[in-house]
């Protein structure tokens, strides 16, 4: 139909009912509507659905009856638990820490006139394009006590010449799983923090060598302001992603020995494995108070840079 | 050694026109027979075992039987790793299969949940055409007295030990009992070769510690299964046995993170001289390491103080009360309990009798040490979880590998017995706790 006769069937004494900005705020909420209701059934739903699980003795093949916080008592009181809240802490704090350190440098690096940066760049993304297990297994393989590359390295090189246990040791275990996780892990931050550097306008650099500012200052004044926004980003999702990390742990050690690396995904695996639904809904659910204030302490410095 | 009776080729060939006859609906024995609707479907989740054979002899078989029955049948094979997972996920969303393979542990939590149909009288009918259950499968599959499953299937530990690092080394018999085994490891040992590799992380092979923790009176639970009982002397006893052979660094370092695949690995790899397994390393010698395989033995688990304890642990099929086909999944199972299946079944699968007529089974010869291993354990095996009831939340700890971490605390993290035995008997306890 043309427009001129669309025109002609439009009666100018009718008056639309809605104004026009109604009328636009109407579409518009029409068009966002199946993504909320998707986001709704498959996001808000599961994640109400199993806040009301964790209150229950919920098993497989029987819904159960609310047990108020009976689920949470029984963690509270569980070395399980308990070692499960201080070792993905540390494994979050650390690793994200060390994923800042290797990423940044080795962004910072690439982000030079340098030749082969290209093929560098990509050899560095290697171990994020690889499947999880497959790097963990590897892992595992390095870390074996007994033909394991780690000892071997260290007998061939003359450091030491006995058999260290990497995973089987409480001292070693869960430092050998950050070293793991932070090594599937930082070319995330690489490649995020390369992407904020590549936005940095080099006249900025030019202004401030002209003022006399030296490497450190031009870090400080220039690049870290650029990048800051990404950093901030970038530690909340890993945060989210390793806090959640079930493979890192479970193909290395099981959450063992002694619970030194036990995590709460592992722990409300175990859950599972007895079909305690209920329990092991109390498991994810006791996750979150630590990843909302990772999520709401995140935004908040992010709001604060854009209103700076 | 002479035997009563032999499954010959003619009895097989005999016994298998009989369930043929059976399977086509025929002429039937004075047992009802379960009534087939022809043109229905069946579902089947097998479980997937290490044995590709095995599980093809299993597809086949069932398929063979449909076809037979103008029953259509839809095998699927779930590895057994992934049947907690997956059956949980079926039982929620309701899509149960009509009928499946499941473990022991699965089946009594499922079944207090009212998830399987009883199968009492499948279960007897079956028994009387194959001269009887063997008495320890009667005991472990009777549930609340009642029959949710139909046993096919004896898994449980051996004890594989190098012969050929052993023999020389003045030990041709395998060892008595768990000291004697200390004894001959202390013998042999010379790093890199760490002889026991008895597994002590977070993984099913850990929880043999279990069996050796009983054989030495140590219990996880009182009699009446409600109410934790690890802390004792007898504990004690079997903590000194394990920290002794440990410190004195006889199992392989690594061993308290090794997860299920661990003493396979180190077995192939010839670092260890003594493991407990099912058959699957046997299995992967034969096909992968001849010299591996002519130089191990098998035989079943060392005694403690208390004698041996080596539980066999059955494979069950069950009907879950949602299936659309109950009458054909029981005529399924009458029909593999035949010699015509199972003699094959048997050859490939690292499983041991059931029924008192399979023990006679050529496949049971002495020929195969795996499969004479199985029998020995059939014969000689102890029910689960004994002396212990074998309930849910002895399922439970299992499942929690709370006796493995027990023995990580006094091996890894030093502490002394008490420590270690006083918070694994808050655990054990505030698990029994939540099944009361």
């Amino acid at each position: 139909m043309s427009v001129t006769a669309h025109r002609a069937v439009v009666s100018p004494a009718r008056r639309p009912r809605l104004s026009a900005t109604a009328q636009h705020a109407l579409f518009a909420y029409g068009l966002v509507l199946p993504t909320v209701l998707l986001l709704l059934g498959l996001v808000g739903y599961p994640f109400l659905y199993a806040i009301f699980i964790s209150f229950t003795n919920r098993v497989v093949g029987n819904a159960g009856h609310w047990v108020g916080l009976a689920n949470f008592r029984y963690l509270v009181n569980s070395p399980d638990f308990r070692a499960s809240v201080w070792n993905t802490i540390t494994i979050v704090v650390v690793s994200d820490a060390a994923k800042l350190a290797i990423g940044l440098s080795l962004a910072l690096l690439v982000n030079q006139r340098l030749p082969g940066r290209g093929l560098f760049r990509s050899i560095l993304m290697l171990p994020w394009a690889m499947p999880a297990f497959v790097v963990f297994l590897v892992w595992r393989v390095i870390y074996q006590p007994i033909g394991g590359g780690l000892n071997l390295l260290l007998t061939d090189t003359g450091l030491y010449s006995g058999y260290i246990d990497w995973l089987g040791e409480p001292s070693t275990a869960l430092p050998a799983v950050i070293v793991a996780t932070v090594w599937r892990g930082f070319p995330f931050w690489f490649i995020s923090i390369l992407a904020a550097l590549q936005t940095i306008p080099g006249e900025q650099y030019e202004a401030a060598r002209v003022d006399g500012a030296n490497a450190w200052q031009r870090f400080g004044a220039v690049t870290f302001p650029g990048i800051r926004q990404v950093v901030i980003i970038t530690t909340l999702l890993s945060s989210i992603w390793t806090a959640n990390s079930f493979e890192n742990v479970w193909l290395l050690t099981q959450g063992g020995p002694a619970d030194s690396t036990m995590v709460f995904p592992v722990l409300a695996y175990f859950g599972m494995q007895t079909m305690q639904l209920g329990q092991a809904a109390a498991v994810s659910v006791a996750m979150l108070p630590v990843l909302a204030v990772l999520v709401f302490a995140a935004t908040a410095m992010a709001q604060r840079g854009v209103e700076d | 050694m002479s035997r009563v009776s032999t499954w010959t080729r003619r009895r097989i060939l005999g016994a298998s026109a009989g369930a043929g006859a059976l399977a086509v609906g025929g002429r039937r024995s004075a047992l009802a027979a379960p009534a087939i609707q022809k043109g229905s479907t069946l579902t089947y989740w097998g479980g997937l075992i290490f044995s590709d054979k095995a599980n093809k002899t299993l597809t086949d078989a069932i398929n063979k039987w449909g076809a037979r029955n103008g029953v259509h049948t839809e095998v699927v094979m779930v590895n057994q790793n992934d049947t907690v997972q997956k059956v949980s996920a079926a039982v929620a969303s309701g899509t149960m299969p009509d009928a499946l393979d499941v473990g022991l542990d699965l089946l009594i939590v499922l079944s207090r949940q009212g998830v399987f149909l009883p199968l009492d009288d499948p279960y007897a009918s079956i028994g009387k055409q194959h001269g009887g259950w063997l008495s320890p499968v009667e005991k472990a599959s009777l549930m609340n007295g009642a029959r949710f499953g139909i046993p096919f299937g004896i898994s449980g530990n051996m004890l594989l030990r190098r012969n050929d690092v052993l023999s020389p080394a003045g030990f041709p018999n395998p060892p008595a009992t768990w000291t004697e085994l200390v004894t001959q490891a202390q013998k042999v040992v010379k790093p890199p070769f760490f002889p026991i590799g008895l597994c002590l992380g977070n993984c099913g092979d850990g929880d043999t510690q279990i069996s050796v923790l009983q054989s030495y009176g140590g219990r996880i639970a009182d009699d009446s299964g409600k109410h934790a009982a690890i802390k004792s002397d007898a504990t004690r006893t079997y903590l000194t046995w394990v920290k002794d052979a440990y410190d004195k660094k006889l199992f392989p370092p690594g061993v308290t993170a090794w997860d299920g695949a661990g003493d396979n690995n180190a077995y192939a790899a010839g670092t260890i001289a003594f493991a407990a397994n099912t058959g699957s390393i046997g299995i992967a010698a034969r096909n992968d390491d001849p010299d591996l395989y002519k130089g191990t033995a098998y035989s079943s688990l060392p005694a403690g103080p208390l004698g041996v304890i080596s539980p066999m642990d059955p494979q069950l099929r069950s009907i879950p009360k949602s299936s659309k086909n109950p009458e054909a999944a029981k005529a399924l199972f009458e029909y593999l309990a035949q010699p015509e299946y199972t003699q094959a079944y048997y050859a490939d699968a690292i499983y041991g009798p059931v029924l008192q007529n399979e023990m006679q089974l050529d496949v049971f010869n002495a020929r195969d040490p795996i499969l004479a291993g199985l029998l020995d354990l059939v014969k000689k095996g102890t029910p689960p979880g004994y002396p212990d009831v074998y309930n849910a939340a002895y399922a439970d700890v299992y499942n929690n590998f709370l006796i493995p971490k027990m023995i990580q605390r006094v091996v890894v993290d030093r502490w002394d017995f008490d420590r270690a035995m006083d918070e694994a008997q808050a655990q054990i306890q505030a698990t029994y706790t939540k099944y009361a």
